[in-house]
């Protein structure tokens, strides 16, 4: 049931941030790069949403060979994203379709 | 040049205000402990300053997140109790350690819950050393001023309490809304 809850922005962002590892400030980079610095979520924010996401294994750390700890999604956290990929593509087309002929740029 | 200032502040915000107020004339926070402050005198409006209650975090966990933080470009002032003063180049744009509603909740309910438990201890403390323990015994001047002093304590936890709450409530109002 929780897997189908909508997502916070940060969260959706933060684990398509990790399908590749990264540590805590490659994730704030990437999402700020992805959304064209629209998101920019504060350290803390970021901290303790990995640490819930840790908790429900939508990702997990990785060895620690380095200095910092990188995280990865896994198939669980995988299955959240894409059901909230259809969950927003719902969302936007519904909108579009009703609200369209507005000025939607 | 150096400044120390005395201030106590109930409310963590406005200290954090006050600390900022003082960086915006060029008096850059050095060192913080228990209502005293240390400035240096420099460039005003260089950095913004934050602070942040990071009670329950294990030893490796907070190095971690210092580690974070450090990697963002924010330096840390320095840790007193369970509070830390850090700070980051204004040059580098806004400065928020929670940035969503979620996560400033859960901040929130965090600082409640020591907070909370502060109070109590206190409250008790302080009513069993005023009340139970004062019989006529030649420790009832201790005890009694113990007392006295943990009801103020008590007292003075009570206003960060129920900021908390108040601010708390009207983010999960905004969140029947927005994110």
């Amino acid at each position: 049931m929780e897997e189908k809850a909508p997502l916070t922005e940060g969260v959706y962002y933060i684990l398509l941030s990790l399908y590749e590892p990264r540590h805590g400030y490659g994730i704030m980079q990437f999402v700020s790069e992805l959304s064209n610095g629209r998101v920019v979520l504060g350290a803390g924010t970021i901290y303790g949403a990995i640490k819930t996401l840790v908790n429900k294994k939508w990702i997990v750390p990785l060895d620690e060979d380095g200095r910092k700890k990188e995280y990865m999604i896994t198939d669980t956290g995988k299955r959240v994203v894409k059901y909230e990929v259809k969950r927003l593509s719902e969302l936007y087309n519904n909108g579009l379709m009703i609200a369209k002929g507005e000025d939607l740029s | 040049m150096r400044k120390v200032l005395y201030r106590f502040f109930v409310d963590f915000e406005k200290e954090e205000k006050w600390v900022n107020e003082m960086g915006a004339q060029g008096w850059h926070l050095e060192k913080y402990s228990f209502a005293r402050f240390s400035f240096t005198k420099g460039e005003p409006g260089e950095f913004i300053y934050r602070n942040e209650f990071i009670s329950g975090m294990s030893s490796a966990d907070k190095k971690d997140y210092f580690e974070f933080l450090k990697d963002s470009g924010i330096s840390i002032i320095n840790e007193m109790g369970s509070w830390v003063y850090m700070k980051k180049a204004a040059a580098d744009g806004p400065f928020e350690i929670y940035t969503d509603t979620k996560s400033k909740i859960s901040y929130y309910k965090r600082m409640l819950n020591i907070f909370a438990l502060l109070f109590f201890i206190n409250a008790w403390m302080g009513i069993a050393n005023i009340s139970i323990f004062g019989d006529k015994t030649s420790l009832e001047f201790v005890n009694q001023s113990a007392g006295v002093f943990n009801i103020a304590a008590a007292t003075l936890i009570a206003f960060p309490i129920l900021k908390i709450i108040k601010c708390k409530r009207s983010l999960e109002k905004d969140q029947q809304f927005f994110e």
